[in-house]
């Protein structure tokens, strides 16, 4: 929008009263200046400023941060916020209009106060009492109390079909939640699960008086939705775009500093990509090629990324219930044939590292053991992978290696296709395990058959993710414990490989009946000893968390100078974020 | 009459062979919606959870044939079903957002690219052997022969990107909201300009070639030598009588790829970030989501069999011979 | 993929398919003169050159390029110079190495599935033709539903679900594909069964298989060969878009995977414009050169195009001096030739 008007002529006017304040603000807009800077220039006070910011914002963009998460033609619809987001509610439904208890923040590795201002387990850790915040409102102006809390843990109880963010997983745990008084809260396990506090902190909540009237909350698609989040008002709706504007009760006083989101609707990776280097987006979180030339070189000034390895590990997955790969050593000679920086370095730009073997990423630097991440195996060295394999009995014949029964090792790597970064790294490692006889040829299929293959235990090598979360359970059970554990045929959304210890089934239980940090942090050391000792599975690099932003407009995102949360949309803490950004100049 | 009989049982018997097609193409491949939910959430839900989402969404263990007959009597009764990859909305209010701006992507670029070519061929059938007609076949191919994601891909950066000639994404402007305004209208156009330019640019080459092909093939009647003969003026010979029988095959042709639009532009779709129908199929394919895709299957197969049929009517009344048989 | 091209090719059949095309032949004709005359035309002269250098190019690829095509061979993203001629890839791969050899794929898919589909297609279309009746009626019907079904939302759904490589893509090119070579075969049969040589053919009590294949078969020539062309064009686009598309097999070198990559490096973000063009330049100059041959075949082989050619050619000699804008061509003042 382009005006020849400067900034004085605008004042003028609104001074000699030619025009009103909200002709002020939109004018004040066009111009590229904040309601918030023009409002302190004028001495206009700053509560009637946000009405005055709301109402502009009817017909006009600016002031509004362009920001994008999903991959969608068109949107529809949907803000019941206990469906999965993105399939079917729309970003940010969660911690943007409805908010949880708390938040892990990965960035900072604390549980992040929210509805809940504070939380104790019980002597026996039994019990876990949270201490709601004082002062919080729905957006409709309905007071925010712990019925609400227990109503919607009830939903839960009642609805299996209802996935959640959180409950589902640690419902069966738990046997009554009790609402003592309006601010009090109380969860009681049936057995010691100190762990579940995120799960139950990172539940989003629902206001009981709106949802008791719903008849079935698992087709619900809320389409005007009252919740105690910082964004709640759906200003505009269609098929390519929709705005969500700000809440005008948030309970963090002054906040959020921003009139509202934009949201346009993008088919494709690429699409997102060219309105990310066109500058056109705020905040997004989008893997782009080569960023420094193809994004900062644009404007170095304004065009920033932040890319934290904080992701947990992808793997390379051996199947250990078939010979040869149920043979520790076979696996770490597999890991040392494998070239990390090379993937690292080509088929993910030098956005992240190779993996050390603990198989923690970044996000768990506070609790890592060094011995146990230094272990030799996930060192580059093919002399010594073929020196292993040779003492395996895997003699080489020409070319290719032969198992003990004559078998020559040729097997498929399991890949999704599309999902290039992970086809390249497994190019790289076909061509690495060349070099030390293992024919391996890539197999690339849809996510859904991939990810049929894995959970069924079908597949003799696979990439794929791993677990992460706020504690070292969350990966570990997922890679070496019973828990997870299943028959081949029966379909387990973790533990792909079939690797189970009991030395690791103690070790977790252990960790989550305790409720003392320090206790905890020496059972973490144990479980990386013990994985550096196994190799279960065979970490490869941790993930990059994308994140881009543009300081155009707005300013105050999470970065590497200022890592106060994690710059993904994708992440938890987006509702942080969006309320810690700040218009330009203000 | 007997003739119209035959083409609609053959039309009856279409329309189920593709919606059995439908029914079944999915249910043979591996995995269902329920592992597409999980594989999206990327096992974040307990196969526990994701079974009782099955069955909330509809999903049942019946016997295939029973969920054929009852998947064929919803649709009798017009009923398409709840999408599951967006649940739980409803597939015909999924369908019904972008089939507008399909159609309208497609009829568009469709017709241009008719008219246009038809016009290129009937001239340079009239001035066979000029520089126009040695020149205009051989580029036509030349372009038509590029891949149109290619091309439609670089269209898209050069022209929108670098230069910002003309728009990035969406059917229109995201600042306007639809209303019958000149300002939604002009924006509308605009952003359909591209988009419809590059279908055009790859289609033109069969229509200017068809028309060309029947127009010389006309010339070469009696009627028309006799009509010059007679002293009939250039201009009469050439329309009345050459190009309006010359058009007759062609016209089937276009009414085919009338009809062929729904499921024709998901191409440009995609790279236009254009929001119709097109990116919906490849999250349905994407997703497994049986009722979305079926609803969209059904949604194309039938575009494409009325306007057969719409064709095969024409024909009967232009046509005596089709009559006679 | 061209969807267009897809679509146009799609909707010719329900055009009556001109019986000029037929009558004018008498007896069946030998292949060796039907090549002849076709390459004695300049546009598919120059057609069938370039056809030739991507085959040549394809059958030597080990030769030609030098660079094996997935080894990481330098920086990433650099351009044309004189030890990397067409640059590198966005992971430093050699785009020539990965352009020669991706002919290999791309051609291969084309001309398995050119053929595949047009066996198929004559198979099913002549036995409808000769045999008509009841024979006739359902393999009409297969091929009419099979000709309805949208072509690309189909090619996208199979391509999904079935495990991704090359086979996949050719059987699913071929499944989708074949049905419009079936419909005209069909109707050129029905046609070429009422002829007089046919009849005693029929008379002199040779086998019904004998006739289709030795009477019939080699007076479709043109139209088969028309056809087998156009599929091949529709298989290397079509294979292209889907691997462009990433239900390919990414691992496989062929032009539509070297352009998924390239894509995915962002070639174009990255000003990597060497990444983009060489495989969809080669993609085009294929499909160019059959789409070429196809053109001059039709020149040749329908009598009316044919003449009309000739009557140009003619006319040529008289110095522009006839009135092109006609009807029918006049010449004046030629007495002096």
């Amino acid at each position: 929008m382009l005006t020849h008007q400067s900034i004085h002529d605008v004042i003028q006017d609104f001074e000699q009263g030619k025009i009103d304040r909200r002709a002020l603000m939109r004018r004040a807009a066009a111009l590229g200046v904040s309601g918030t800077a023009l409002a302190a220039m004028l001495g206009v006070g700053a509560v009637p400023m946000r009405t005055v910011a709301a109402a502009a914002a009817q017909d006009d963009t600016a002031g509004l941060l362009t920001t994008n998460n999903e991959q969608q033609g068109t949107w529809i619809r949907n803000f019941n916020p206990l469906l999965p987001e993105n399939a079917s509610c729309r970003w940010p439904t969660l911690h943007g209009i409805y908010e949880s208890l708390g938040v892990w923040n990965a960035a900072t590795a604390e549980l992040v106060p929210r509805l809940a201002s504070e939380w104790a387990f019980s002597a026996d850790n039994l019990t876990l009492t949270f201490t709601l915040r004082d002062g919080v409102t729905w957006s409709d102006g309905t007071p925010f109390t712990a019925n609400d809390v227990a109503f919607t843990w009830k939903l839960f109880k009642e609805n299996d079909a209802l996935p959640g963010n959180g409950a589902r997983v640690v419902i069966d745990r738990i046997d009554a939640i009790e609402a003592t008084n309006d601010t009090t809260v109380a969860f009681t396990f049936n057995e010691v699960y100190t762990i579940g506090l995120y799960d139950v902190a990172g539940q989003v909540i629902v206001p009981e008086h709106i949802w008791k009237d719903v008849a079935d909350p698992v087709t619900e698609v809320n389409e005007n939705p009252v919740g105690t989040g910082p964004f709640t008002e759906v200003a505009r709706f269609e098929n390519q775009i929709w705005e969500l504007h700000a809440n005008p009760n948030y309970w963090d006083e002054g906040k959020p500093a921003i009139k509202g989101l934009r949201l346009p609707a993008f088919p494709s990776n690429d699409a997102i990509n060219l309105a990310t280097i066109n500058g056109e987006l705020d905040w997004t979180a989008n893997f782009i090629p080569d960023i420094e030339s193809t994004f900062v070189a644009k404007d170095p000034e304004n065009f920033h990324y932040w890319f934290p390895p904080l992701g947990s590990d992808v793997m390379l997955y051996l199947n250990t219930t078939m010979a040869p790969f149920d043979n520790v050593d076979v696996r770490k000679a597999i890991s040392m044939a494998l070239n990390r920086e090379q993937m690292c370095d080509i088929a993910m730009f030098g956005y992240t590292h190779p993996a050390d073997a603990t198989g923690l990423s970044d996000a768990y630097a506070s609790v890592k053991d060094e011995t146990a991440a230094k272990a030799e195996w996930v060192t580059f060295n093919v002399d010594k992978a073929n020196e292993m394999l040779d003492a395996a009995g895997l003699t080489k014949d020409g070319d290719v290696r032969k198992t003990a029964d004559g078998k020559a090792m040729e097997y498929e790597l399991n890949v999704v296709s599309g999902w290039s970064d992970w086809v390249q790294s497994c190019d790289i490692m076909a061509r690495n395990l060349a070099d030390v006889g293992i024919k391996v040829t890539v197999k690339p299929y849809d996510q859904t058959t991939w990810q049929t293959r894995v959970q069924n235990g079908d597949f003799t090598m696979s990439i794929g993710w791993s677990s992460g979360g706020p504690t070292v359970v969350n990966y570990y059970r997922g890679v070496m414990s019973s828990i997870t554990w299943n028959e081949i045929g029966t379909s387990s959304s973790e533990n792909w490989h079939r690797f189970k210890s009991e030395e690791a089934d103690k070790l977790l239980t252990e960790f989550a009946s305790t409720s003392d940090e320090a206790e905890q942090k020496q059972v973490a050391v144990k479980l990386q000893q013990l994985f550096a000792d196994q190799a279960p599975a065979v970490p490869l690099f941790p993930g990059p968390q994308w994140g881009e932003f543009v300081t155009t407009r707005f300013e105050g995102f999470p970065s590497e100078d200022n890592p106060y949360a994690v710059l993904s949309t994708y992440d938890n803490t987006r509702g942080i974020v969006l309320t810690t950004v700040t218009p330009k100049g203000a | 009459m007997n003739y119209i009989l035959r083409r609609i049982g053959f039309y009856l018997v279409a329309a189920w062979a593709s919606l059995t097609l439908n029914f079944f193409l999915p249910r043979l491949m591996p995995g269902d919606p329920g592992d597409a939910i999980m594989a999206r959430m990327q096992g974040r839900l307990t196969p526990e959870t994701v079974d009782a989402m099955r069955q909330a969404y509809g999903l049942s263990d019946d016997p295939v044939i029973v969920q054929y007959l009852r998947y064929l009597g919803n649709l009798a009764q017009g009923q398409l079903g709840v999408s599951i990859s967006a649940f739980p909305s409803p597939v015909t209010d999924i369908i019904f957002q972008g089939l507008v701006w399909t159609v309208l992507l497609g009829t568009t670029a469709t017709v241009i690219s008719f008219a246009i070519g038809s016009v290129l061929g009937m001239t340079g059938a009239w001035k066979r052997g000029s520089k126009v007609d040695s020149v205009m076949p051989p580029l036509v191919i030349f372009v038509g022969s590029f891949p149109y994601f290619w091309l439609a891909t670089v269209a898209l950066f050069y022209l929108s990107f670098q230069w910002g000639v003309f728009p990035l994404r969406h059917a229109y402007n995201d600042t306007l909201s639809p209303a019958f305004s000149l300002e939604f209208l002009l924006s509308v156009l605009y952003h359909l300009f591209l988009p419809a330019l590059t279908i055009i640019v790859v289609s033109i080459g069969g229509w200017l070639l068809g028309m060309r092909n029947t127009m010389i093939s006309t010339l070469a009647e009696d009627y028309v030598t006799m009509a010059e003969a007679k002293g009939l003026p250039q201009r009469r010979v050439m329309f009345q009588y050459a190009a309006r029988n010359a058009l007759l095959p062609n016209m089937t042709a276009f009414g085919m790829s009338l009809g062929f639009i729904l499921g024709g532009a998901l191409f440009t779709e995609v790279v236009f970030a254009y929001p119709g129908l097109g990116y919906q199929l490849i999250t349905a394919v994407r997703a497994l989501d049986y009722p979305l895709m079926q609803g969209l299957f059904l949604m194309i197969t039938f575009a494409v069999l009325i306007a057969n049929l719409i064709v095969d009517l024409l024909y009967v009344r232009m046509d005596p011979r089709v009559r006679a048989s | 993929m061209s969807s267009n091209q897809t679509l146009v090719e799609a909707d010719i059949p329900v055009a009556p398919v001109p019986e000029e095309r037929v009558t004018s032949v008498g007896k069946p004709r030998r292949a060796s003169n039907f090549v002849t005359l076709i390459l004695q035309n300049r546009k598919a002269a120059v057609g069938a050159v370039i056809l030739l250098l991507f085959a040549i190019m394809a059958i030597f690829a080990p030769v030609l390029a030098p660079y094996d095509p997935t080894d990481y061979v330098g920086r990433a993203r650099q351009a044309p110079s004189s030890e990397f001629w067409f640059g590198t890839t966005g992971s430093g791969q050699d785009v020539l190495s990965q352009t020669i050899y991706g002919a290999r794929i791309s051609l291969g898919t084309g001309l398995l599935v050119g053929l595949l589909t047009t066996v198929l297609g004559a198979l099913v279309g002549m036995s409808a033709g000769y045999f008509r009746g009841r024979v006739d009626d359902i393999l009409s019907l297969i091929t009419n539903v099979v000709l309805i079904i949208p072509s690309i939302p189909l090619l996208i759904v199979l391509a999904a679900f079935l495990p991704a490589g090359f086979w996949t893509i050719v059987a699913v090119l071929t499944l989708t594909g074949w049905s419009w070579g079936a419909r005209v075969l069909r109707s050129q049969t029905l046609t070429l069964r009422e002829k007089d040589f046919v009849a005693s053919a029929v008379v002199s009590g040779e086998r019904s298989m004998r006739i289709v294949f030795r009477e019939i078969l080699p007076n479709m020539t043109s139209i088969v060969v028309a056809g087998m062309f156009g599929a091949i064009n529709y298989a290397i686009g079509a294979q292209a878009g889907l691997e462009f598309l990433g239900l390919g097999n990414p691992s496989n070198i062929s032009w539509g995977t070297n352009l998924y990559w390239a894509q995915n490096n962002a070639g174009l973000l990255t000003g990597a414009w060497w990444t983009i063009l060489p495989s969809g330049v080669c993609i085009a100059l294929v499909a160019f050169s059959f789409a070429l041959i196809n053109y001059a075949i039709d020149e040749v082989t329908n009598p009316r195009l044919r003449s009309q050619r000739q009557t140009v050619e003619i006319l040529k000699q008289y110095d522009r001096r006839m009135r092109s804008s006609r009807a029918t061509p006049v010449i004046r003042g030629a007495v002096e030739a």
